[in-house]
């Protein structure tokens, strides 16, 4: 009994990332994930869409990131609705299985339950260090800034 | 904290899943919230013809459609497809349908067909004589690559001319591996004969930025502009100013703002443009300045000056996709801003070449919304805003 359930535990953790789904935010899922986001660990949350070309280049800093750390937790949220290419994309950049996308609500609401501050420019990251601090940035980021502002490489 | 947390159940299904069964997958798949729910893409636009009959164009399925209303907005025709033969249409915010009419009274209307790989599209325009029915629609350009041209912008000219521009990648994919090209290029195609036909395209500028939505307006002489969000050495997304030959090709380029955003990022927000009877030439963007976020209006420079007129901020920190217009000496400005609970349309109305402006509340909506847009009938200005519940509504303005 126990073989058989090591080797589907074996299966499932050699298994590729392939939650081909992402899970639809509305304002209020919205809220709490970045609530949530906020606490106990290092925590990425990086806002991109499939026809933003500078996103891509975050979301493979952040997934060879996520490798190198296992403290590190990465939640991306598609800015719009799933669409048949978002789990394609997601997939071929190793994103882990914490993927979102814009659901049924108003994308206006969902966009101001993430952070009221933003005005829609992808990629948009969201760090946090898992002891409070956060900070926000728009663009493509380098590494050296992402280890540091969560907390994996020390501030300089 | 009673709810679960959104990323525990992600994890969990994603454990879940390949324990379970096919069947009892499907129905997980029935109850739990799917993005998969196609949201319908609300970008249109619409023109009023000479009799007052407003005209829209907007996306349903594979087809642009028009409709006709002969009441300003309170009933709609039937929908007429534009182009018989199905397609793949972009019709988001900053990539929807166009429409327009050619001096001699042909309606025009163009989108941007996606093709198969990413960001790739085709520029289509389709002409109706008579508006009863369309004739196929042509691609604009003669490059066939399967590459990027898109986020078009569509402007009738005096002599029955069309020009066409358009965010083209063609400079960018020549330049792989040959260094570093920024962005994109804007091109453009000259019709001569009221869109029937086009000119081979013509290259306005390199470096443009990759999906924001361009402005064009005519110059007091009848010349073309095309204003853009530019990308401006290293990495500045400030917004190019381009005056048109009467051929289509650049007579002139020039920086027209000098907000110095410097960004690798996509913001999805483009201009608008009105050149006024004095020649001023009247705009609205959004930068990201001093690191806030904002929508602007300003006098953009003409000739050799590098200063913008009369900046300042427009609505709050969520004003988005502010469109502008001119109606003798009233230039109006309108923009829409979520609240916290709803998306509200408003307005500032100035009597005094921007100087001043009387603020407007205009409408709002409880659900998604499309960029406004001001259109103009019988020297009045009027709000043209599609949202999800409501539908196509036109607002007068005062």
């Amino acid at each position: 009994m126990i073989r058989p359930l090591l080797m589907l535990c074996a299966a499932l953790l050699a298994a590729p990332v392939s939650a081909s789904d992402l899970t639809a935010l509305d304002r209020s899922t919205a809220r709490q994930l970045m609530a949530d986001a906020s606490q106990g660990q290092p925590t990425i949350v990086a806002l991109w869409s499939v026809e933003c070309t500078h996103c891509k280049k975050n979301l493979q800093l952040f997934s060879t990131l996520a490798r190198q750390h296992k403290n590190l937790r990465l939640i991306s949220i598609a800015a719009e609705p799933e669409g048949s290419e978002h789990a394609r994309i997601l997939d071929r950049h190793a994103m882990p299985a914490a993927r979102y996308a814009y659901g049924s609500d108003a994308p206006e609401a969902v966009a101001y339950a993430i952070d009221p501050n933003w005005s829609g420019e992808l990629p948009r990251s969201y760090l946090f260090d898992g002891k409070g601090g956060k900070q926000k940035h728009s663009g493509v980021l380098s590494r050296q800034q992402v280890e540091q502002e969560t907390g994996l490489a020390p501030r300089r | 904290m009673t709810a679960l947390r959104p990323f525990l159940l992600v994890s969990l299904f994603a454990f879940l899943l390949p324990l379970t069964p096919a069947r009892a997958a499907d129905e997980h798949a029935q109850h739990a919230p799917k993005a998969m729910k196609k949201r319908i893409e609300l970008g249109s636009a619409a023109v009023f013809a000479p009799d007052g009959t407003l005209l829209t164009v907007s996306k349903q399925d594979e087809h642009v459609v028009l409709q006709r209303s002969a009441d300003q907005g309170a009933t709609w025709s039937e929908p007429l497809k534009v182009n018989a033969q199905p397609e793949a249409i972009s019709a988001d915010g900053e990539n929807r349908p166009k429409i327009a009419l050619a001096s001699d009274g042909g309606i025009l209307v163009s989108w941007t067909q996606p093709l198969g790989k990413p960001y790739s599209g085709a520029i289509r325009l389709a002409r109706s004589d008579d508006g009863s029915s369309f004739a196929p629609p042509l691609t604009v350009h003669r490059d066939t690559a399967e590459i990027t041209h898109r986020f078009e912008t569509l402007q009738t000219l005096p002599d029955n001319r069309v020009l066409v521009a358009w965010i083209d990648k063609r400079d960018l994919e020549a330049a792989k591996g040959k260094g570093n090209y920024r962005g994109a290029a804007i091109y453009s195609a000259l019709s001569t004969d009221g869109g029937r036909s086009f000119l081979p395209e013509r290259k306005v500028a390199d470096h443009s930025c990759e999906c924001c939505r361009i402005a064009s307006a005519l110059d007091t002489d009848g010349a073309l502009l095309l204003l853009w969000r530019h990308v401006y050495a290293p990495n500045e997304r400030d917004h190019a100013l381009a005056r048109l030959k009467a051929d289509g090709s650049a007579d002139s380029v020039q920086r027209a703002t000098y907000d110095h955003w410097r960004i690798d990022a996509c913001p999805h927000h483009g201009p608008s443009l009105v050149v006024d009877a004095q020649g001023v030439r009247h705009a609205v963007w959004f930068n990201v300045k001093d690191g806030e976020g904002r929508v602007f209006y300003g006098r953009l420079p003409s000739g050799n000056e590098s200063r913008v007129d009369g900046q300042r901020s427009i609505g709050g920190p969520r004003a988005a996709h502010a469109d502008l217009a001119l109606n003798d000496d009233q230039l109006a400005i309108v923009w829409s801003e979520f609240d916290g609970e709803k998306t509200r349309l408003d307005a500032l109305v100035s009597r005094d070449n921007g100087r001043n402006f009387e603020p407007l509340s205009l409408a709002s909506t409880e659900g998604a919304a499309d960029q406004p847009r001001l259109i103009q009938h019988r020297q009045k200005l009027y709000a043209f805003w599609r949202t999800e519940k409501e539908g196509f509504r036109l607002i007068p303005l005062p």
